[in-house]
């Protein structure tokens, strides 16, 4: 039997015990429905015991005691109805899988959203969000195998082996002794050669599904491989590394598939010896062939829950891979982030930094004791080479991340006393790729303010530029938006995003780079909405471009984390003309 | 049917692996069967043989059970390793297959596979396509021949029992597939539609979350992809329920047809057609060879998804090529002067982006085109690199390239194209792509010039850091200069650059320019076109163009 981990106080802890610990707890929380499986698969077992007796009953009628067609008609009919009887609870069973299963997917993925949700981009620092969507999609529904095949088959191997040779032993106590004594065997190879293969089961994905990135990543770059005139010899490099990959792959499946063989061996083998025992039994005449026939069937059906033991270590290492990526993410403390209780005020705010320090673990990127003051109402540019710390200052401004020293102070009360969901209210950030759900164009429009009416949007329309090119698609504003925007340009997209900002009741507009990759007619539209957009709010933009800093108040410049200076956008332009 | 004799046809010259795969299979269900009915009829005999006194040769038939189970369970373990052999080795043909085919159809290839996904359909297609032996055609093959044998030796012993195992093998083999299929249809293309939709929402408040939290929209988005959760899993279990219809089926299905071959061989026995013991042999002959049928069912469930990912596969791979190509070898250009004359081009049929542009880069010289987005820019580079079809005439050198093989085309130009592709591997192999010799001097050169020097120097592993898929391991303008990199290596007599600036500070951008002005003041003999709207790259240029919008609404 696979060892449980509950019961296992092993000093040496096997690698995954604490993933396979948190899916025994998980199961736990479904206790009377698995139990219900069980019993469902036992009562399967069950109608094999009968069908076997009530078949090697038919046999000896006919072939021993020469009975007709008339005597053994109604053991057929019997036969029939276990069929019925056997079907039905394979049936219902399967169903109560599948509602097992449904409850505990479900009850994980709402669980792991929201915990990802609520951790937030600064708790998940080191994850990738690929692997994120790939875990709260794919990995919950590969949970599945585990609870619907894996823990069944392990109660259920413990079970009817034991029934059908408590059953046997009476009639056939030599025959029993084979199966008893072949039968640990089984579970006694699969953990020798499980052991080794769980390690290699685990390679063997991983380097399968680096394989398949390699294709597309080939597929995706060929542009550029055609260019460097180097497609074709990647045609060859993929047929090197595919055949490498075959023979590295072959290698250790020929190990693998060892333990699938000792399985089947011993089971085979096993009923081959109880058949030939059975045989010599029953020519010395101290057997009936009924009895000799009934352990002869259930020969087979003893080893058939250990097998399925066996065939279901895939589905035991897919809920445990799987357990390994969610487990972790659940147990997860969420750390404290904003407490404040204070409603944040109502005017446009004077924003304050005082020697803020914040470093993302690393030198690149973190503010180093920044001192920096924002007029309430008043429009200040950003500027700085990339990796001086603008992105990360617009961040703590917004709170999506705390200062590790210093604080930040709004119409001086230190920002971390309000509270996050009033400060969020006042707030309209246009990140460099602002985010854009797959839905209408009004969709994304309201996401800040669901209950905006008709006259605001159309207002934040015009004041963004945003109106004409809406007007202009094929349902106006209840267009649909491809993935990530896709069926507007750039631009719209920037445009549509500040539109978004206007709709919010935002006092502080925090912008990063809004005119980035845009064409100049772009530009201007988007610098004269950002006018607009500062009447009576405080804003803060981030930019080199000279055309947005001809819009602005003061320029603010840093270098390496720190503000250097701040200085009038004039000043600031002629003395990077200098410069260069 | 068609798309499997194209999958077969592609992997013809895997076709021993892939029979001897099957073949393999079917010994091990034949053993299995005949182990059954040998040891069936073996204590049969026995048991008549010890209540009559008469006497019966066991030696046979006890050797042969032991033979048949070593037989069966060596037999299955060749099968595996054969039938793996087989997929991997299809495996390797499908992708070199799929990779040449994609070749003349960059880069319109993945531009047909619209929205979405487009990396992770592909790669679940192409997963398909390569199990589609391991998981359906072998199965669907041994299960299919296993079952044909054992009824052709049941019409040989008793015909009317093999009628009456014809009658509940073709329920059970097929009539019971079928109606899973059928039933199994609409929930199957629902969950594939709705856990599409759970991905997306999923990636969206992932990827978005900081501005969901700004916005206060983080719990509405909670709502829709727990709504959408609800509904996939209740897909699932429908499918869940349905493969437990099917499993009780063929319970119900193998049960009837033992009871019903029981009261066939009983009649035949009574009418003395049969020894008795042969009763014995063919009930576990039957019962073994419904458990060859078994694995029909759940062979046939994956077909219909097979096949779609086979149909779409096949359209990508089938698509007219854009561009054709020139393989009768034509003069090599000697000179780079690029000639655009009277050129129409468009992105997509009936929807003209380029009308009559004419243009000329004096070898040596360069030129920077500027101007609205979507107005074609990117266009007469994709030209140039025979990504796209024109009308008119382009020379280089005074040869129209349309007659110029693309290879010898490509050995002329250097580009950095609209979108370049970073491949996961380290700094280094994506600026040398792939070649062979490396030349020190020109790599320091092309790490200086495109501004990447300082930054690599400052890099722990240095060239060799690994740039992620995608390039997500770097910003995107270090991206970009990577790609400028990849361009100047190459060291070729036409340099094209889409945006070569794009997503640098302002202090970067102008070291890159000066940079290569230097350059190519230096070296005098490059030609080059640069399109780009940032002001910076107008010193590129000897002389700047500005495209004007043709068509007007």
């Amino acid at each position: 039997m696979t060892k449980q981990p509950e019961a296992n106080t092993d000093s040496s802890v096997q690698h995954d015990s604490g993933a396979e610990r948190w899916l025994f707890s998980e199961a736990k929380k479904h206790r009377v429905l698995l139990l219900t499986i069980i019993g469902l698969a036992s009562g399967v077992g069950l109608f094999a015991l009968l069908q076997a007796h009530f078949l090697a009953a038919a046999c000896q009628r006919v072939v021993i005691q020469g009975e007709g067609v008339a005597a053994i008609t109604p053991l057929a009919v019997i036969l029939f109805l276990l069929a019925a009887g056997r079907s039905l609870f394979t049936y219902v069973m399967e169903k109560k899988s599948a509602a097992a299963a449904a409850r505990v997917k479900q009850a994980v993925r709402s669980k792991l959203y929201r915990k990802i949700q609520n951790l937030g981009p600064a708790g998940l620092a080191g994850y990738e969000t690929g692997a994120l969507i790939e875990t709260v999609t794919k990995g919950v529904d590969e949970l599945e195998p585990y609870f619907t095949r894996f823990l069944p088959q392990l109660a259920l191997a413990a079970i009817l082996p034991l029934m059908f040779l408590i059953i046997i032993v009476p009639t056939e106590w030599r025959s029993s002794l084979v199966l008893v004594l072949s039968a640990p065997f089984i579970p006694l190879f699969m953990i020798l050669i499980g052991r080794g293969s769980e390690s290699v089961h685990r390679r063997l994905w991983s380097r399968l599904s680096r394989m398949a990135g390699h294709l597309l990543d080939l597929v995706q770059g060929l542009p550029d491989l055609i260019i460097f005139g180097a497609a074709r010899k990647e045609a060859a490099v993929l047929a090197q590394v595919s055949d490498e990959y075959r023979s590295a792959t072959m290698s250790v499946l020929r190990v693998a598939f060892l333990s699938a063989f000792a399985l089947e061996f011993f089971a085979t083998v096993g009923t081959a010896v109880v058949a030939v025992i059975i045989g010599f039994r029953l020519l010395w005449g101290v057997l009936t062939l009924q009895e000799g026939l009934f352990v002869l069937l259930m020969a087979p059906e003893f080893y058939l829950p250990l097998r399925n033991l066996g065939l279901s270590y895939h589905a035991r290492m897919q809920g445990i891979t799987a357990a390994e990526r969610i487990a972790p993410l659940l147990a997860k403390p969420i750390s404290a982030g904003f407490t404040g209780t204070l409603p944040a005020p109502k005017g446009p705010p004077g924003v304050i930094f005082e020697g803020v320090y914040f470093s993302y673990g690393g030198t690149r990127g973190g503010v180093s004791g920044v001192n920096l003051t924002l007029q309430p109402g008043s429009i200040t540019a950003l500027v700085g080479g990339s990796g001086a710390g603008k992105t990360t200052l617009a961040r703590l401004l917004v709170g999506l991340t705390r200062p590790e020293a210093g604080r930040i102070l709004i119409n001086g009360q230190d920002l971390t006393t309000f509270a996050p969901d009033s400060w969020h209210a006042r707030l309209a950030w246009v990140p460099q790729a602002p985010f854009f759900t797959s839905g209408t164009v009004r969709e994304n429009l309201l996401l800040g303010r669901p209950n905006a009416d008709e006259q605001q949007i159309n207002a934040a329309l015009e004041a963004a530029a945003a109106d004409q090119f809406i007007a202009h698609l094929p349902h106006g504003l209840d267009t649909v938006l491809g993935d990530r925007g896709a069926g507007l340009s750039g631009g719209e997209l920037k445009r549509l995003a500040l539109a978004r900002a206007y709709i919010c009741h935002a006092t502080l507009v925090v912008l990063d780079e809004p005119t980035a990759g845009l064409d100049p007619e772009n530009e201007r539209l988007v610098c004269e909405s950002l006018e607009r957009l500062a009447q009576g709010r405080t804003v803060l933009v981030i930019s080199h471009r000279e055309q947005t800093l001809s819009h602005v108040e003061a320029v603010a410049e840093m270098i390496d984390g720190r503000i250097e200076r701040v200085t009038s956008p004039a000043n600031y332009l002629t003395s990077r003309e200098a410069t260069s | 049917m068609n798309w499997i004799i194209r999958f077969l046809k592609i992997s013809r010259s895997q076709w021993p692996w892939m029979a001897a795969g099957i073949a393999l299979g079917v010994v091990v269900i034949a053993a299995n069967v005949v182990l059954m009915a040998v040891s069936g009829w073996f204590i049969a005999s026995m048991a008549v043989s010890g209540a009559s006194g008469v006497a019966f040769n066991y030696f046979y038939p006890s050797a042969c059970i032991r033979f048949l189970a070593i037989a069966r369970t060596v037999g299955r373990y060749g099968e595996r390793l054969v039938t793996h052999e087989a997929t991997f080795r299809i495996l390797s043909e499908l992708r070199v297959w799929l990779f040449k085919r994609f070749i003349p159809l960059a880069p319109a290839c993945l531009e047909r596979y619209a929205g979405g996904d487009v990396a992770g359909r592909l790669r679940a297609d192409v997963d398909a396509l390569e199990t589609l032996y391991l998981k359906i055609l072998a199965p669907l093959a041994v299960g299919a021949m296993s079952i044909m044998a054992a009824l052709v030796f049941l019409l040989w012993i008793s015909p009317s029992s093999a009628l009456v195992m014809l009658l509940f093998l073709l329920l059970a083999g097929v009539g019971l597939p079928l109606l899973v299929r059928r039933f199994s249809e609409q929930p199957g293309r629902k969950s594939a539609q709705l856990s599409a939709e759970l991905r997306t929402k999923v990636t969206e408040g992932l990827q978005g979350i900081e501005e969901l939290i700004l916005l206060g929209a983080v719990e509405r988005q909670a709502t829709l992809v727990d709504t959408l959760s609800v509904e996939l899993i209740g897909e699932q279990e429908h499918l869940g329920r349905i493969n437990g219809f099917s499993l009780g089926g063929m319970a119900l299905c193998a049960g009837s047809g033992v009871a019903a071959v029981l009261v066939t061989v009983t009649m035949q026995i009574t009418s003395h057609q049969l020894a008795p013991p042969t009763l014995v042999m063919l009930l576990l002959f039957c019962a073994a060879t419904f458990e060859a049928a078994a694995q029909l069912p759940s062979a046939l469930s994956f077909l219909p998804a097979a096949r779609e990912s086979a149909a779409r596969i096949f359209e990508l791979a089938d698509a007219p090529v854009p561009v054709p190509d020139n393989n009768v070898g034509s003069d090599i250009p000697t000179k780079t002067e690029i000639c655009f004359k009277n050129v129409s081009a468009c992105y997509l049929p009936g929807e003209p982006v380029l009308q009559n542009i004419s243009l000329t880069i004096p070898a040596g010289g360069s030129v920077v085109l500027s101007g609205h987005s979507g107005i074609g820019k990117s266009l007469l580079v994709e030209i140039l690199l025979r990504f796209r079809d024109y009308e008119g005439s382009v020379t280089v050198g005074g040869i129209e390239i349309r007659d110029l093989p693309k290879e010898t085309l490509m050995t002329m130009i250097a580009a950095v194209p609209q979108h370049p592709h970073l491949f996961n591997s380290t700094i280094r192999d994506n600026i040398l792509m792939g070649t062979e010799s490396v030349n020190e001097v020109l790599l320091q050169q092309a790490l200086g010039d495109s501004g990447l020097d300082m930054w690599v120097a400052e890099l722990p592993l240095g060239l060799e850091t690994a740039v992620g898929i995608n390039g997500s391991a770097v910003s995107g303008g270090e991206a970009r200069r990577i790609a400028l990199a990849r361009a100047l290596y190459k060291n070729a007599p036409i340099l094209l650059l889409d945006e070569p600036t794009e997503g640098l500070d302002g202090v970067t951008e102008r070291t890159v320019v000066s940079r290569l002005n230097k350059r190519l003041r230096a070296d005098g003999g490059t030609t080059m076109l640069v399109v780009s709207h940032r002001p910076a790259c107008r010193a590129l240029g000897d002389s700047v163009i500005y495209l004007e919008n043709i068509s007007i609404d």
